[in-house]
């Protein structure tokens, strides 16, 4: 146990400050806005204030510090996707990842697991190949692997799913990885206040003040910022701030819904997905498994569980792990995702001058969180779009340029 | 549980329907710039408020419109495509 | 048995039931003697003749074929004498007929069917064709379905289009000796899946299985 732990023991008061202040009113004008205080838009003002120097920056976040899809996802870190853009835009997020806590000097339960991407259908032996052909060729270690391999690793698995969708194989991923979601957001805010970023809670941005294309301000519930960049990095809230700068988009939106099981001795080491039984699930360190599965059917923009879900989960689980057949589930909630027609990001600059938008996270953007915030920045600084993210402008769907990411969407959503 | 009123079959619940997405009218493809036409495919109405939209109920696979808030999930009503209405 | 034309999307799961098998409407089929007290009686009735036609015109077709149509979307009418069959209209403009044992209207429809008007167009049934019946009835569906139906009336002649264990499946609610009988559709794919779950729920009431009833 470290020694600086014992101090919480033999202190009265808490000895650790806080993890970032809290400003009682905003200033006049900032050099950019962040819009959304999630994991996204603080990693991007981390970075603006680390590697480009600009500070005075402040991230406007309606509710609360990463109590949107930040806290609410299921924690999954890989990069075996499909396309070349997308491979090396979540390898990056991937080399981010390694050394994030000792960059924050904070704990993020980064727990390397392995991947298993199970495939029940001889189409889906045949997508997992040519992910794991697209993965080799950019130098991730992903593979397709047998069903004994399967087992080895997982041994309380039914390979048969009770002879509904016998396992063929699996596209197996070793970085794959979870990590403690609220630290991340925790860690980016910390960083980023300690450079003097302001991080504003309660702040709920009510317009956007757009001059012959140029944005100049941001009209808030606390008052009028004067500014010449903004950054809208609200997931599911995307389409609502968009309204108010008048741009369209392709994004829809559907609630994506999770569920944690009661804590139990570590049995299941790796991540299983199967998109044939609408699944995944990894165990944390505390012994819950988190699981989830595909998007809520229907267009809405609300938080709220539904019994169709868990009923339908725990069903699908109990073909993969029949002993589960007892274990409760704890708790159960939902994200709002932003989805797009190709299910790769909408990134980088749009129409308006000085606007920038990082969106279109449907149901992939926690493992992408420390590469956007990086390009996010990047773009930002330079008003150019980093060379990773160009292909996901929003421009591209009115040029036919789609990035069909869909074949590695963990489950067919 | 969720329940859906079904023109035909009365009220059910939503897991015997599947969604059909807002009611989107196609522009006139040889009238249109690309631009427009790019618009029609890609974009959608993304901010929430009470559309109009299809839904099939499968097992009789009747398709009719439902007039719906998608922000608190309540249904103003529902009709069949031949007495479409303007909201 | 020479090849039979037909066999019930079941046929396999009937093959360890003790019974008497013969050829009803080139379907090979077990018999029964129907068992005189049971909480839940299931039936395949897969052998009966039947035939489906739907389309803006298929009520007019119908009509011009001598038929009574049900009027309105999901009810059903019984055909004329001295059938015992049903015709059941399955929302607007999908029509099912279904022969008894001793009438054979449906094959007739579908010969008269074979070139079609505009508008009509014909519709293939291979179902899973089954009953439900006994004092259970209704707790079997109870677990099996999301609709009440206690709350239906009868007299109205309903159908119900709806989904039973995630199977798209219709009904024809009814009563026979004071006991809820329920006459059900399912494509026949789904059959074994459908079959074999209501068995293991009905066995857990005491049910028994026959086939048609003779």
């Amino acid at each position: 146990m470290p020694l600086r732990l014992l101090k919480f023991a033999f202190s009265r008061e808490y000895p650790e400050t806080r993890m970032f202040r809290q400003p009682d009113r905003l200033q006049s004008s900032y050099d950019a806005v962040i819009i959304g205080g999630g994991g996204h838009g603080l990693a991007a003002a981390y970075y603006l204030a680390r590697d480009y120097g600009m500070t005075h920056v402040a991230v406007l976040e309606k509710g609360y510090l990463g109590g949107g899809n930040t806290g609410r996802n299921t924690t999954i870190i890989r990069s075996n996707y499909l396309t070349p853009e997308g491979v090396k835009f979540y390898n990056e997020s991937m080399r981010l990842w390694q050394d994030l806590s000792q960059d924050f000097d904070l704990n993020l339960f980064y727990s390397n697991r392995g991947h298993f991407t199970l495939a029940h259908t001889d189409a889906a032996v045949r997508t997992m190949r040519w992910r794991a052909e697209v993965n080799k060729h950019y130098g991730i270690a992903s593979e397709l692997v047998d069903p004994e391999t399967i087992q080895k690793a997982c041994p309380l698995m039914d390979l048969t799913c009770a002879g509904h969708a016998p396992v063929l194989g699996a596209l197996y991923h070793a970085p794959g990885s979870i990590a403690r979601h609220d630290a991340v957001a925790w860690g980016y805010g910390r960083g980023a206040d300690r450079r003097g970023v302001e991080i504003h809670q309660q702040t709920e941005v009510l317009g956007i003040t757009v001059r012959s294309g140029k944005v100049t301000g941001v009209e808030t519930n606390r008052g009028s910022i004067s500014t010449s960049r903004v950054l809208c990095a609200v997931a599911g809230f995307t389409p609502r701030i968009l309204r108010l700068v008048g741009l369209r988009s392709p994004l829809y939106i559907h609630p994506l819904q999770a569920m944690v099981s009661e804590p139990m001795k570590p049995w299941l080491d790796p991540i299983i997905v199967s998109g044939s039984l609408h699944v995944y699930v990894s165990q944390t360190a505390r012994g819950e498994l988190v699981m989830g599965a595909s998007l809520d059917p229907y267009e809405l923009h609300a938080t709220r569980s539904t019994l169709e879900f868990a009923e339908g989960l725990a069903a699908h689980m109990l073909d993969l792990f029949p002993c589960l057949s007892h274990v409760k589930v704890v708790r159960q909630w939902a994200g709002i995702a932003d989805m797009t027609p190709d299910f790769a990001p909408i990134m980088g600059k749009t129409p308006i001058s000085g606007f920038y938008l990082d969106a279109g996270w449907g149901t992939w953007g926690f493992k992408a969180t420390p590469v956007s915030g990086k390009t996010m920045a990047y773009t930002i600084a330079h008003d150019r779009p980093h060379p990773l993210i160009e292909s996901f402008a929003l421009s591209r769907f009115a040029n036919y340029e789609l990035v069909g990411e869909k074949g590695a969407a963990s489950v067919g959503h | 549980m969720k329940l859906i009123p079904c023109p035909i079959n009365g009220l059910r619940p939503v897991g015997e329907f599947v969604y059909g997405g807002e009611v989107r009218p196609m522009p006139d493809p040889n009238a249109v710039d690309d631009d427009t036409w790019a618009s029609y495919v890609f974009n959608r109405t993304g901010a929430p408020g009470v559309k109009q939209e299809w839904w099939c109920h499968s097992p009789s696979n009747t398709w009719f419109i439902v007039e719906r808030n998608t922000l608190t999930d309540e249904i103003m009503q529902s009709y069949l495509y031949d007495e479409m209405r303007t909201i | 048995m020479n090849t039979p034309l037909r066999l019930s999307p079941i046929h396999d799961l009937l093959q360890s039931l003790p019974g008497n098998w013969q050829a009803i409407n080139g379907m090979p089929v077990l018999t029964v003697s129907p068992p005189t007290t049971s909480p839940l009686i299931l039936t395949d009735r897969s052998c009966l003749t039947r035939f489906g036609v739907k389309g803006a015109n298929a009520a007019d077709w119908l009509a011009s074929q001598g038929l009574t149509i049900p009027d309105r979307p999901n009810s059903w009418c019984p055909l004329p004498n001295p059938s015992a069959g049903i015709i059941a209209r399955l929302g607007l403009s999908e029509f099912l007929i279904e022969d008894s044992l001793s009438s054979r209207l449906a094959p007739q429809l579908a010969m008269a069917c074979q070139t079609p008007p505009a508008k009509v167009y014909p519709v293939l049934r291979q179902d899973l064709a089954i009953a439900l019946s006994g004092p259970a009835t209704h707790e079997l569906l109870q677990q099996t379905c999301n609709l009440n139906f206690r709350a239906l009336i009868l007299a109205d002649r309903p159908i119900l289009l709806t989904s039973l264990i995630g199977v798209v499946v219709t009904l024809l609610p009814g009563e026979h000796n004071g006991h809820p009988f329920y006459r059900l559709w399912c494509d026949g794919t789904f059959g074994n899946y459908l079959w074999q779950t209501l068995v293991a729920i009905a066995t857990e009431f005491g049910g028994t299985i026959t086939n048609v009833e003779l």
